[in-house]
Order: C-alpha cells, then sequence, then structure tokens
C-alpha cells in the first residue's frame, strides 16, 4: 500500500497548484480591435489590437507558406503606421518607433499545460486540426486554444500636434475584415472615446485640442 | 395701426388670451427647464473630476467604477487588496496615486478614507483645488476634514467631535473613537461637499474592535491602545492615479486591466463619463420629446382658441372688410395676435424659468449635488424661443386662413 499515498500527495500537490492559478481571458470581438492614442506635446503614441481575424482573415497559428506569408506582410503592413492613419500634412509628421507583432492569445490553463507536458504532440494536434478544417474542428478548435490579436505600437513626432485634427482611417482598406475600431483618446483636455467604423472611416479630433 | 388693432383685440379678450399665453409660457419653461437641468447635470458631472489620468478598482464595469468612486452613487462589488495597491504604487510610471476607501458614514454623509494627497491631488472645473475654509488637513489619527455641505447641514465647526457609524444605514455607531473636526473644506459643487474625509488608518481604527462587520461583544479598545497599533489598511475601494506622461496612460491601463493577481479595472475618468452618457441619452431624448410635445400641445391650444374666437368675432371682420380691410388685412391680424400671444408666452416662459431657477436652485443642490447655474439665456435658448414663435404663426395660419375666405360672406348673412 505504499504508492497509495504517494499517489494522494501528488493528487493533492496537483490540486493545490490548480487551485493557485489564475484564468482570465481578454474580451475578443471580431472585427473590432482598439486604438489608443496619446497626444503629450509633440509627441503622439498610438497603440493598436486587432483579431488576427480582422488582419489576416484567420486565428490559427499560420502553418502553410501561404498563410506565414500573409502573417509577415500585414505585420510589415502594420509596422507603417501612417499609411494605415493618414494623418494631415500641415501636422508634419514623422515616425520615431514602430512595432508590430502577432500575439497569440492562448487560453491560459489547458493551453499552456498541454505545452509544458507535451509540447510535440499538442503541436502536431494543433497541425492535424487545420488540415481538415471543418465547421465543428472550427468551433472545437477556437474553444481549445485561444485567439490570436495582432499588436502595433508607433511613437510619432509632430512639428505641430494641435494640426492633427483629423485622421483617416486607410486601414479599413488595408484589412477588408476590420469593421469597426474603438478608439481611446487622450490629450491635454482630458479623455474621450470614439468609434471609428469602415462606413465612416474618419476620426474627427477637434474637440481633443 | 394693424399692431394696434391686434393688441387692443387681444386686450378685449383678455381672459382667454391670458390662459393662451400662460400655457405657452409653463410649456417653454418646462422645454427649458428640461435643457437646464440636462446640461447641468453633465456640466456638474463633468467637473467633478479633473487630472486624474486613471481611476483603479475592483473589476466590475467602467460606469459603476466612475460612479461610485467619485460620485458615490452606489456600492463597490469588491474592495482592492493593499498589495495591489502597492504593486502599481511602484510602477515607474505613475506619477502620484491616491487611495479612496469608502463604506462608512456618518449621519446620512459618506466617510472616505484617503491619504492627505488627495488634497492636493484631487482636482475638479477643470484643475480647480480643493481649498480648506476654516481649520487645515487631517493631522491627528482621529482628525477628519468635512465638506461644506456636511459642516452646513449638521452645524459643525472645527474642534467638533463626531462619530462615524459603520456601513451606510447601519445604527451600530463606532462611538468609541473620539473623531474630531480639523477642517472644513470650501463649497466645491461636488460630492466632496457631502464627504467626511478621514485619513486610511482611521478607517482601520474604526474596525479595530469589529470581525465581519459585527462588533464583538464587550471588547473595546481603548484610545490610547489604538493609537498604538499597527494599522496598515488591509484593502481600498479604489485609486485616483496621475502618470508621469500621458504616453503612458494607455500601457500603464493595459498593464492594470491584465494585472494576474487580481483582478482589477482601470478606467479613463472621460471615457467612462461617455459611456455614461451614452445610456442616460436615451432618457434625455425621451424627456426633451415629451417637453418638446408639451409645446406643440400649448400651441394647438391657441390655436382651437383663435378658431373659438373666430366664431365670436364674424361680426367684428365683417366690419372691417366692409369698412375696406382687404381680406389679406384681416388674416395678417390674426397671424399678428397669435404672434404676439406666442412671443409674449415664450417672454413669460423665460421668466419663469429663471424665477423657478432662482428658487430651485439651493434645494436642487443639497437634495441632489446638481449645481444650476443661473446665466444669461444661451443661443441655443433664444433660438427655442424664436421656434416658439415661428410655430405659433405657422399654426395660427389655419384659421387666419378660414377667416380669410369666410370673413365677408359669413358676418353679413343673416343667420336663421
Amino acid at each position: 500500500m505504499k504508492p497509495l499515498p504517494l499517489a494522494l500527495l501528488m493528487s493533492l500537490i496537483a490540486a493545490a497548484a490548480y487551485a493557485g492559478e489564475t484564468r482570465q481571458l481578454d474580451a475578443h470581438e471580431h472585427g473590432v480591435g482598439q486604438l489608443d492614442i496619446a497626444f503629450e506635446s509633440s509627441q503622439i503614441a498610438m497603440e493598436l489590437h486587432a483579431p488576427g481575424a480582422d488582419i489576416v482573415g484567420f486565428e490559427y497559428a499560420a502553418e502553410s507558406a501561404g498563410d506565414r506569408a500573409k502573417v509577415d506582410s500585414a505585420v510589415a503592413l502594420l509596422a507603417r503606421p501612417l499609411d494605415l492613419f493618414s494623418l494631415p500634412e500641415a501636422a508634419k509628421c514623422t515616425v520615431v518607433q514602430a512595432s508590430a507583432e502577432l500575439e497569440s492569445e492562448a487560453a491560459h490553463d489547458k493551453h499552456e499545460e498541454n505545452h509544458a507536458h507535451d509540447d510535440h504532440k499538442h503541436d502536431e494536434h494543433a497541425h492535424e486540426d487545420h488540415a481538415e478544417h471543418t465547421d465543428e474542428d472550427h468551433a472545437a478548435h477556437s474553444e481549445k486554444s485561444g485567439h490570436t490579436e495582432f499588436h502595433a505600437e508607433y511613437l510619432l513626432n509632430c512639428a505641430d500636434p494641435a494640426a492633427v485634427s483629423v485622421i483617416e482611417f486607410a486601414y479599413f482598406t488595408a484589412f477588408p475584415n476590420a469593421l469597426e475600431l474603438e478608439v481611446q483618446v487622450i490629450s491635454n483636455t482630458g479623455a474621450s472615446a470614439f468609434e471609428v467604423t469602415r462606413d465612416a472611416p474618419v476620426l474627427d479630433l477637434r474637440g481633443m485640442f | 395701426m394693424i399692431l394696434r388693432l391686434a393688441f387692443a383685440s387681444l386686450m378685449a379678450r383678455a381672459l382667454t388670451v391670458a390662459m393662451t399665453i400662460l400655457a405657452i409660457a409653463l410649456s417653454v419653461a418646462l422645454f427649458l427647464g428640461v435643457e437646464k437641468v440636462r446640461t447641468g447635470a453633465k456640466a456638474s458631472f463633468a467637473d467633478t473630476i479633473s487630472g486624474t489620468d486613471l481611476i483603479v478598482g475592483a473589476r466590475s464595469g467602467s460606469v459603476q467604477l466612475l460612479l461610485y468612486s467619485v460620485f458615490r452613487i452606489g456600492n463597490a462589488t469588491n474592495n482592492m487588496t493593499w498589495e495591489s495597491y502597492r504593486d502599481i504604487e511602484a510602477r515607474p510610471d505613475v506619477d502620484w496615486i491616491v487611495p479612496v476607501s469608502l463604506g462608512d458614514s456618518h449621519r446620512q454623509f459618506r466617510v472616505m478614507g484617503t491619504t492627505t494627497a488627495f488634497f492636493d491631488r484631487y482636482k475638479y472645473r477643470s484643475g480647480q483645488s480643493l481649498s480648506i475654509r476654516d481649520g487645515q488637513v487631517m493631522d491627528d489619527l482621529f482628525d477628519t476634514v468635512i465638506g461644506a455641505d456636511v459642516a452646513e447641514t449638521l452645524g459643525y465647526e472645527t474642534g467638533d467631535p463626531i462619530v462615524v457609524a459603520h456601513g451606510l444605514a447601519s445604527f451600530i455607531e463606532h462611538d468609541y473613537q473620539p473623531f474630531r473636526v480639523s477642517g472644513i473644506l470650501a463649497k466645491t459643487g461636488t460630492p466632496v461637499d457631502r464627504t467626511v474625509i478621514v485619513s486610511l488608518k482611521a478607517i482601520e481604527a474604526i474596525h479595530v474592535d469589529w470581525q465581519s462587520g459585527v462588533k464583538i461583544p464587550g471588547q473595546s479598545t481603548p484610545v490610547d491602545v489604538i493609537r498604538q497599533l499597527d494599522l496598515e489598511p488591509q484593502a481600498v475601494t479604489a485609486a485616483l492615479i496621475g502618470v508621469k506622461s500621458r504616453l503612458q496612460v494607455f500601457g500603464l491601463q493595459r498593464a492594470i486591466n491584465e494585472y494576474q493577481q487580481e483582478p482589477l479595472l482601470a478606467i479613463l475618468p472621460g471615457v467612462a463619463l461617455q459611456e455614461l452618457w451614452q445610456i442616460v441619452g436615451i432618457a434625455e431624448t425621451a424627456l426633451i420629446a415629451v417637453s418638446g410635445m408639451v409645446v406643440v400641445t400649448a400651441l394647438i391650444g391657441m390655436m382651437a382658441t383663435i378658431f373659438a374666437s373666430l366664431n365670436e368675432r364674424r361680426r367684428e371682420m365683417a366690419i372691417f372688410r366692409a369698412m375696406g380691410a382687404r381680406p389679406r388685412t384681416i388674416t395678417g391680424l390674426l397671424v399678428l395676435e397669435a404672434a404676439l400671444m406666442a412671443a409674449l408666452g415664450a417672454v413669460i416662459g423665460l421668466a419663469l424659468l429663471y424665477v423657478g431657477l432662482a428658487i430651485a436652485q439651493p434645494v436642487v443642490d443639497r437634495a441632489f449635488g446638481l449645481w444650476l447655474p443661473v446665466e444669461a439665456p444661451t443661443l441655443r435658448e433664444f433660438s427655442v424661443l424664436a421656434g416658439v414663435v415661428c410655430a405659433g404663426v405657422i399654426v395660427s395660419m389655419v384659421p387666419a386662413v378660414r377667416a380669410y375666405r369666410m370673413s365677408l360672406a359669413d358676418g353679413m348673412m343673416v343667420r336663421i
């Protein structure tokens, strides 16, 4: 009867470890991304979060060459903020810093556990899933392995930031799956929220200066 | 000439006309009043917090967090642990952080535990700081600083002892700890006026002999023993944060919202307020629509009285015509009378509004903390008044056209 206490101990440890975990997931809505814009003296900081579905049209890990190419070109495009969000000429803005990346928002616990236990197997499994991509599979899959999100950060320097009274969102032409951006703007007059949609891809910032 | 005629004609039917004008005046006053309350409420809300970049509290909704932390409306779902508070405080992008601890009350007023930094950091009405009208900021463990309304309603002076009760509507009072009023704040027109401010440690001190919300029977720790205790708070209700650079606001917000150890929520006050207006917007629109309909009803009432008067005035009209007045003159007379009534109604309505405001202002302020400014009418209000007169003219066209057609034939014919 020796193994039993050990097993018991193991399960207790496992239970304790499980209880210590925190589980949380960000809200994720396809078609809707977030853009935060902060004005501080001559600098403008922008941060974009957009679901993978908006940018490349899929949210599984890119496996095929075609998918990889899509992700790469999207990241390259996202790294050029002035092509996506066109600011008035008068503001004379230049990009100081721009970075874009694809984050996979893994459903924490289960997913990570799998990783820890058997990384290789998990990958294979994921691969299989996508090879035969039926609807059912997809539903099960998206439940299991979370969503992906593109994340980009920009820092602009503008000669006359107050001239940024309007921003035109070429973003929607660049990414045909994107429908809406929830925009938060903060300037010296305070914070404000806007919604910019595909139908009206213009942000009016006249009230913010 | 025609103006004098119109005026005299109105005077001849003074009672009916006065009633019509009164109806229009009341409806106009109501419409403008609703508008005043609406813009007053908005301005008063928007003026309550300024200069704070983020508000942090337990994860709930942004509107809820804003309402309970700043406006003292509703209650917190959860508190935020002191450890998380310290964690956020230690972040390099945080310039200042002020804790807010709610949940106790003094009579009908809420007690807020905070640090003295609150008096420097809390800003209202685009950057105005709190100022102490009398006395000083709390300095001792049992010192309190009270808002202007608290002092006025309860008649407190600096130095007065006060008792702080546990829970909002609780009858059990923390009557073992002798708090003292150390300062009274100048009137701000914000919820701070109705708040009793104590130090965070004082909030802990109140609860020394309490466990799970119940007083431990027979136990009461003397004041000097409490002073010796380590009164590190366990939790706060919310915290106001200022960042070093605006560029970091969103990064900090995201970091707090994704904080693993505790479900926290960071909101931008301005954005949360906007969300609140979106919710309230529907009710606002309904209110405006209803008061607009009241104005329309009053104008239709005026049309009805003009119609009724046409009957009485058949002979009068016929005599005008017989004396050489053109049908157009008759029409003009009626329209002018209506315009005069509507204009008088609008002006009296405006006057009623200001009288009402002057009477209601202190009452509303005391009851709801809503400051309705008595200001010269805005362009918008003048356009509303002009609109009422125009609508009056348009409405009066209906009976006027009828009079135009009938004036001669109708009045001259002898009815059998």
